[in-house]
């Protein structure tokens, strides 16, 4: 079954005529740079200062109140989104795979923000930057995108989040929306790479994709665990008790993702790797967390 | 103390040991799970360093327990013993009482189930190699399995044994035990009792008997003897004896009520004190007939003899035609006899009626007719005798006492001035006889019927005036009305009983059952005679003696049968069962039979500790998950 079908493709549509209606002026549009500028919207007036553009001046409040007054106008920027999607091997478990979800999540934002005319960069992250599609704009370029998510794959590398951060910051020239999709199994600490981000004046939004087995492990007894990003490799007796404090591990785990995103005002998004992507999108678009900061 | 083995080729079978250590020193790989990350497993496991050395030790403390387990098998399937098990194996002869008292209810549900119960009890408990019997003491003492270790069989043979309403046999059934194990030395027999029988204390002094007390004290009244007979006087009259007996240790009060065929004969209060006896005999009159039966108004503890039965024979009213001249004494007397209806005639009968006793005074035909016959002082000579001259006052000096026609009769006092010489032609019997040798009263047999002649001057006797002549009619009568209501016994319970089957042919053997009380039947041998004998009856109650049909099987599901040819009346009738108290002495004692090496053979304990072992090698597995 190809990842993105038809009826994926269907659903997209529906998530960008959706997501303009909804979230119009309300979420794109607060991307918009505050700059004032040659744009064609008025934003407002002030006072003329020497120095000013003529051409900027309300003659028609001049004629009226002999006030000179010049007209601003919002200059209108295009949004920059870059989505870092982790393509480390531990993507590749869950039933279904974390990565499948990963990758139609990446290709609904991406499509959503083609439709608004954003400009969109998908960007494959693991140990470092292992893929990429650059910046692009304009809806046209969504096939290719697609193609270009099709066609990635988990590799064979540990998570570090830190390091990926710090290669995308220092080639990105221009800020933008930063769309960290991943497991975030990062040995050093998410919280690392996701600080990268943000203090190069991202704005990230961290969506963490997991499966129900990694939260709640149902093996016990004598077992041979296999990391599969390291390939490391422990002998271990699984008890219930191990099993107890494994699942109190992992729920720590996530109130530290929450409690990170909250603290900082991240957005973030919290799912299983079973739920429809357009599910989660629509999720994300209520709980405007992932668009909107 | 070393033990053996029965079967010595199972060690081979401890080669299964070969496979457990090779799979142990390969150490079968361990599961893979991939996991997306074991950051959180490192978290856990890195608290718990270091392992603890009995986790390190437990994969061969596993390896040792396997082996353990597996020679534990191997050793019970060899079947171990000791010597001295084969050579001190026991022989125990388990005797349950099976008499009526063990029907009693004060133990629930009955004495007899809970004596089986002990019994099971002790079969659980043998030893490996002990033998053993079960022997019910019933009637007669029966042996429901011989001498064997299979407890299975022997169990099974204790279920079988049935209730009965018996008297008890436990010193016979105790004899049939030494017989079965004379020759043994090691040898035990259980007794499981309430101790209601003879000897029962002296029995125990044999130390090779142990005891087992069943039964308390219980309130019980029963019914220990019931007797009906024909009164000796009137020819429908009847006695009925009746005892009764209080077999508990507490005054009781209980109603006697007594029926006949289901009508009210008599009803009677009793209040008996401890151990008290009561008996009366009513007289009562009925020529019908029918059955007896006495009850109490109240159930006790024991039913079986809370009621009994017996059979009042149907008087048959007898015709007689007496052709005389004129004798008024004569007359009276065959009116005075109830059951005989008398048509007087002053001529020879010319024909008698079927089943009618023509009786001749004086005039006799010259040819006696066929059937039944009473002539009195003949006045010729006829086919069966010739008539001589008179003899003057014949003096009585013989008569047969043991005759019925005899009975309650003597003649020696009775004046008898003159009577007729006859010479009796063919086989008589002398009834009585005279000084001279001659018949005064004689009795002559002949196939078509016998014939009673009286030679006696009836005119100058005062014989009819004596109380010797009515007995004496009435006991012809009786005699020619044959058995029929004559006494019919009631057979205590266990014994055997003769019955009269009438009509039987020598050579047309007639097969009949017996139909016990509770519907029943049983086969019984062929008769050729006039008697056959069904029992032991161990069920109290009216037994039926019935013709055997081919069609038994529709007999027994419907609910018409055929009219019995004989009837008993079967009735516990036994005070020792009827009594109910505890036997003094009678206590349980010397059963010692589960003592020893638990009662079980080796291989059951290799068993138990292979289980006790399997157990603690799943805790061992077990403990690897939630410990």
């Amino acid at each position: 079954m190809p990842l993105f079908d038809s009826d994926f493709l269907k659903k997209l549509e529906y998530l960008a005529i959706v997501s303009r209606r909804v979230f119009r002026g309300q979420i794109l549009a607060q991307r918009r740079t505050r700059q004032l500028g040659g744009g064609i919207e008025f934003a407002d007036h002030r006072d003329y200062t020497p120095g000013d553009d003529f051409r900027h001046l309300d003659w028609n409040v001049y004629a009226r109140h002999d006030d000179l007054l010049i007209k601003r106008f919002q200059e209108e920027e295009d949004l920059h989104v870059y989505i870092l999607l982790d393509c480390s091997r531990s993507m590749a478990r869950g039933e279904p795979a974390k990565f499948d979800l990963a990758r139609r999540v990446a290709a609904a934002l991406a499509y959503i923000a083609l439709a608004n005319l954003d400009r969109v960069a998908v960007i494959g992250v693991a140990g470092d930057l292992v893929a990429d599609f650059p910046l692009t704009r304009g809806k046209g370029r969504i096939l290719s995108l697609l193609k270009f998510l099709e066609n990635l794959e988990p590799i064979a590398a540990a998570t570090d989040l830190a390091r990926s951060a710090a290669s995308f910051v220092h080639r990105s020239q221009r800020r933008g929306l930063v769309v960290i999709i991943s497991d975030l199994y990062d040995p050093a600490g998410f919280e690392k790479g996701v600080d990268i981000v943000r203090h190069h004046r991202h704005e990230p939004h961290v969506v963490q994709i997991y499966d129900r087995a990694e939260a709640e492990p149902k093996f016990l007894g004598d077992l041979e665990l296999f990391d599969v990003e390291t390939g490391a490799v422990r002998k271990v007796t699984i008890t219930e008790r191990s099993l107890k404090q494994y699942r109190q591990i992992y729920k720590d785990f996530q109130e530290s993702i929450r409690s990170y995103c909250v603290s900082r005002a991240i957005g973030h998004t919290t799912t299983t790797a079973d739920v429809a992507f357009d599910e989660l999108i629509l999720k994300m678009m209520r709980s405007a967390g992932a668009l909107t900061s | 103390m070393i033990p053996q083995l029965a079967y010595p080729t199972a060690l081979a079978l401890a080669a299964l040991a070969i496979p457990i250590v090779i799979f142990y020193i390969l150490k079968i790989r361990l599961r893979r799970e991939p996991v997306a990350t074991i950051m959180f497993w490192n978290q856990i496991f890195e608290e718990k360093k270091p392992r603890s050395l009995w986790q390190k030790l437990r994969h061969l403390i596993s390896l040792l327990l396997q082996l353990a387990f597996l020679a534990l098998l191997v050793l019970a399937i060899g079947e171990p013993f000791f010597s001295w098990e084969s050579g001190r194996s026991r022989r125990i002869v388990i005797v349950i009482d099976q008499s009526a008292s063990m029907n009693a209810t004060d133990v629930k549900p009955t004495r007899l189930d809970r004596a089986k119960d002990e019994a099971i009890k002790l079969i659980d408990a043998m030893r490996f190699r002990d033998e053993a019997a079960i022997i019910a003491a019933g009637n007669p003492p029966r042996v429901y399995s011989g001498l064997t270790d299979h407890q299975r069989t022997l169990r099974s043979a204790v279920r079988e044994i049935p209730a009965a309403d018996g008297p008890t046999t436990v010193p016979q059934a105790v004899e049939l035990a030494r017989r079965l194990v004379v020759d043994h030395d090691n040898k035990r027999i259980i007794i499981i009792s309430d101790g209601g029988f003879s000897g029962s204390t002296d029995m125990l002094k044999d130390e090779s008997i142990a005891a087992i007390a069943v039964g308390g004290a219980a309130t019980n009244v029963g019914i220990t003897r019931f007797q009906a007979r024909r009164s000796l006087v009137d020819p429908i009259g009847y006695e009925i004896l009746v005892e009764a007996m209080n077999g508990s240790n507490e005054r009781v009060e209980r109603r006697i009520e007594i029926d006949l065929s289901g009508e009210p004969v008599d009803v009677v209060p009793l209040k008996l004190a401890a151990g008290e006896k009561w008996t009366r005999v009513f007289e009562k009159t009925s020529a019908e007939g029918g059955i007896l039966k006495a009850f109490f108004d109240k159930p006790d503890a024991l039913e079986a003899d809370d009621s009994a039965w017996a059979i009042l024979p149907k008087r048959e009213y007898q015709r007689v035609i007496l052709s005389t001249a004129g004798n008024l004494f004569l007359e009276k007397v065959f009116e005075a006899i109830p059951l005989v209806k008398l048509t007087v005639v002053q001529e020879i009968a010319k024909a008698t009626e079927p089943g009618a006793i023509p009786a001749f005074h004086r005039a006799v035909p010259a040819v006696i007719p066929k059937g039944r016959v009473i002539v009195i002082e003949p006045d010729r000579s006829t086919d069966l005798w010739d008539r001589g001259e008179a003899i003057a006052a014949p003096i009585v000096a013989k008569q047969d006492k043991d005759s019925p026609l005899m009975a309650h009769v003597r003649l020696d006092n009775v004046m008898m001035p003159e009577a007729r010489k006859l010479s009796i032609k063919g086989q008589f019997v002398s009834l009585a006889q005279s000084t001279t040798g001659d018949p005064l009263y004689a009795l002559i047999r002949r196939p078509e019927g016998d014939v009673l002649v009286i030679t006696v001057n009836l005119d100058k006797s005062d014989l009819p005036l004596q109380t010797a002549f009515p007995i004496l009619m009435t006991n012809a009568s009786a005699y020619f009305a044959g058995e029929k209501g004559e006494l019919k016994e009631s057979i205590p319970a266990g014994s055997v009983a003769d019955v009269s089957i009438p009509d039987i042919k020598a050579n047309e053997p007639i097969s009949f059952v017996a139909r016990t009380p509770d519907g029943a039947t049983r086969d019984l041998p062929p008769a050729s005679t006039g008697k056959i004998t069904i029992g032991p009856l161990d069920r109290r109650g009216i037994w039926s003696v019935e013709k055997k049909r081919d069609d038994e099987d529709r007999m027994k599901r419907s609910e018409t049968r055929p009219a019995p040819v004989a009837q008993v009346a079967c009735n516990l009738a036994d005070r020792r069962e009827t009594d109910l108290r505890p036997v003094a002495d009678w206590s349980t004692r010397r059963v010692d039979i589960a003592r020893g090496f638990g009662g079980r053979p080796v291989w059951y304990y290799l068993i138990a500790t292979a289980w006790i072992l399997t157990a603690w090698e799943w805790f061992l597995y077990q403990r690897r998950w939630i410990d």
